[in-house]
């Protein structure tokens, strides 16, 4: 599905703003694979396949601790672009499709803001003369730099993305059964980066009891629905 | 001392220049320039020197920034030696970091993202992204104005204050909610993407979780969840070329 121009724009708009909210500015969550899906949904007119594509990513977020220095990707303009392979087309034939393009669009904005950190150092090293002075103006100017070049990188990672989803939707044709196959690779793959999350973060103690306690109970609400 | 209003608006943005040369520093002197600006007439050398120590190294938890940047402003004005604020400055790194990566990032972020999925998954649809948004962003934005307040209240006894405060106390009850949630949500998302496929895909999704699972014990923290999908993906390729 080609979108509208007006579509695709409100989408790099959308995607800048998730790019941002990651780090650089507020940290609302919207940033989240599940929120960022949901609305890039409601922007295509399929919310559906934006929460079933945000659903998905969000398994693989959960995995992540970003924690100090740590490197993560970028999974909110990488959902949008999963939304856009997914939107439209039976979700049970595409997921597969639409979780690896937007696994593969995470792990490149994942590079994309290493070098924007890199930047980001360069450009204080640039001004570390004015830093030393205590010149409060230098410090306004590379905050605001700063955020510019994030979203930029934002605008374009999520540009690419849904240049990506296009061209995978277009030129990539899977028989029924590969389709199929690669949507349970990419829920089980999914299962396992939420449930390994939660082991790392639970340690050994109280916690991974009511882990484990979650599991059995969310097991009896799926089997039982 | 004023622009304490700004400087909370502007906490929101203290990652805005993360770098890996001074990480979290210039956010920081960023955050810090209003509620400096008094020093500026009062004693324009002192604040000179305070806008340089508000600019250097300096990292934690985003959430509990303003818990730093409110003591050092208050040790400013309190006159303390500098280097007593730079100590502070680095006291406050580790336990910052180490305190709101819990509270926020392993406790109440994936308390309420399971919560979320969930709302999601059994019909809520949207509802369970304003939810989400809502709860998470009370917490968030109370956390920072408590943090910035008692940061400019405390000055160079906010450790003592940290301490006592309902930081430490929170952990262990988000850290419990997070582990249910996360555990509750799993299954239950699981069961919604294999609702038209039988019972065989069942099979085949936990094998697939079972091998991502031991492929992560096993490879260690390299095997991420989105590496392991990406390899499994292409193995799935490959196998369905090799059987057509």
């Amino acid at each position: 599905m080609i979108a509208p121009p007006l579509v695709l724009v409100s989408l790099v708009v959308w995607g800048t703003l998730v790019g941002l909210d990651l780090v650089s500015v507020a940290q609302t969550m919207i940033a989240r694979p599940f929120v960022a899906g949901g609305i890039a949904g409601v922007l295509l007119g399929d919310p559906m396949a934006g929460l079933r594509a945000g659903v998905l990513l969000e398994l693989f977020a959960l995995d992540v601790l970003p924690v100090g220095a740590a490197r993560y990707p970028d999974y909110g303009p990488a959902t949008i672009a999963a939304t856009v392979v997914l939107a439209g087309s039976p979700w049970e034939l595409s997921l597969g499709l639409a979780g690896t393009v937007g696994l593969l669009v995470s792990v490149l904005g994942g590079w994309s803001l290493q070098q924007l950190r890199r930047l980001n150092a360069e450009a204080v090293q640039r001004h570390t003369a004015a830093l030393a002075a205590g010149d409060s103006d230098a410090i306004r100017r590379l905050q605001y730099a700063g955020i510019l070049r994030d979203a930029i990188r934002s605008a374009l990672l999520t540009a690419i993305g849904i240049a990506g989803a296009w061209a995978a939707q277009r030129w990539l044709t899977l028989d029924r059964r590969t389709a199929v196959a690669l949507t349970l690779v990419v829920v089980g793959a999914g299962l396992a980066a939420a449930v390994g999350g939660a082991l790392r973060s639970a340690g050994r103690g109280r916690r991974r009891n009511w882990l484990a306690a979650g599991l059995v109970v969310g097991a009896a609400v799926a089997a039982f629905r | 001392m004023n622009g304490t209003g700004r400087a909370l608006l502007r906490l929101f943005a203290v990652q805005g220049t993360w770098n890996y040369e001074r990480m979290l520093g210039v956010g920081f002197g960023y955050g810090a320039e209003p509620l400096l600006q008094d020093l500026k007439t009062a004693d324009p050398v002192r604040h000179s020197e305070a806008v340089v120590r508000s600019a250097e190294f300096f990292n934690c938890n985003p959430n509990l920034a303003g818990l730093a940047v409110g003591a050092t402003v208050r040790a400013e004005y309190d006159a303390a030696p500098g280097t007593q604020i730079a100590r502070l400055r680095t006291a406050l790194c580790s336990p910052l970091g180490a305190l709101g990566d819990q509270l926020f990032w392993a406790g109440l972020l994936p308390a309420l993202v399971g919560l979320a999925l969930i709302v999601v998954v059994l019909g809520g649809g949207l509802w369970g992204i304003i939810g989400f948004l809502v709860a998470y962003n009370v917490v968030h934005v109370w956390t920072a104005t408590w943090s910035l307040r008692t940061g400019l209240a405390t000055g160079m006894g906010v450790g003592a204050a940290i301490g006592s405060s309902w930081i430490p106390r929170a952990i262990p009850r988000v850290g419990v909610a997070a582990g249910f949630a996360v555990g509750l949500a799993a299954p239950i998302v699981a069961g919604w993407y294999l609702g038209p496929f039988g019972r065989l895909s069942v099979v085949a999704v936990l094998l697939v979780a079972v091998l991502g699972l031991a492929s992560g014990r096993l490879f260690g923290p390299r095997m991420t969840g989105s590496r392991f999908a990406l390899v499994a993906v292409l193995l799935t390729l490959l196998c369905r070329l090799v059987l057509r």
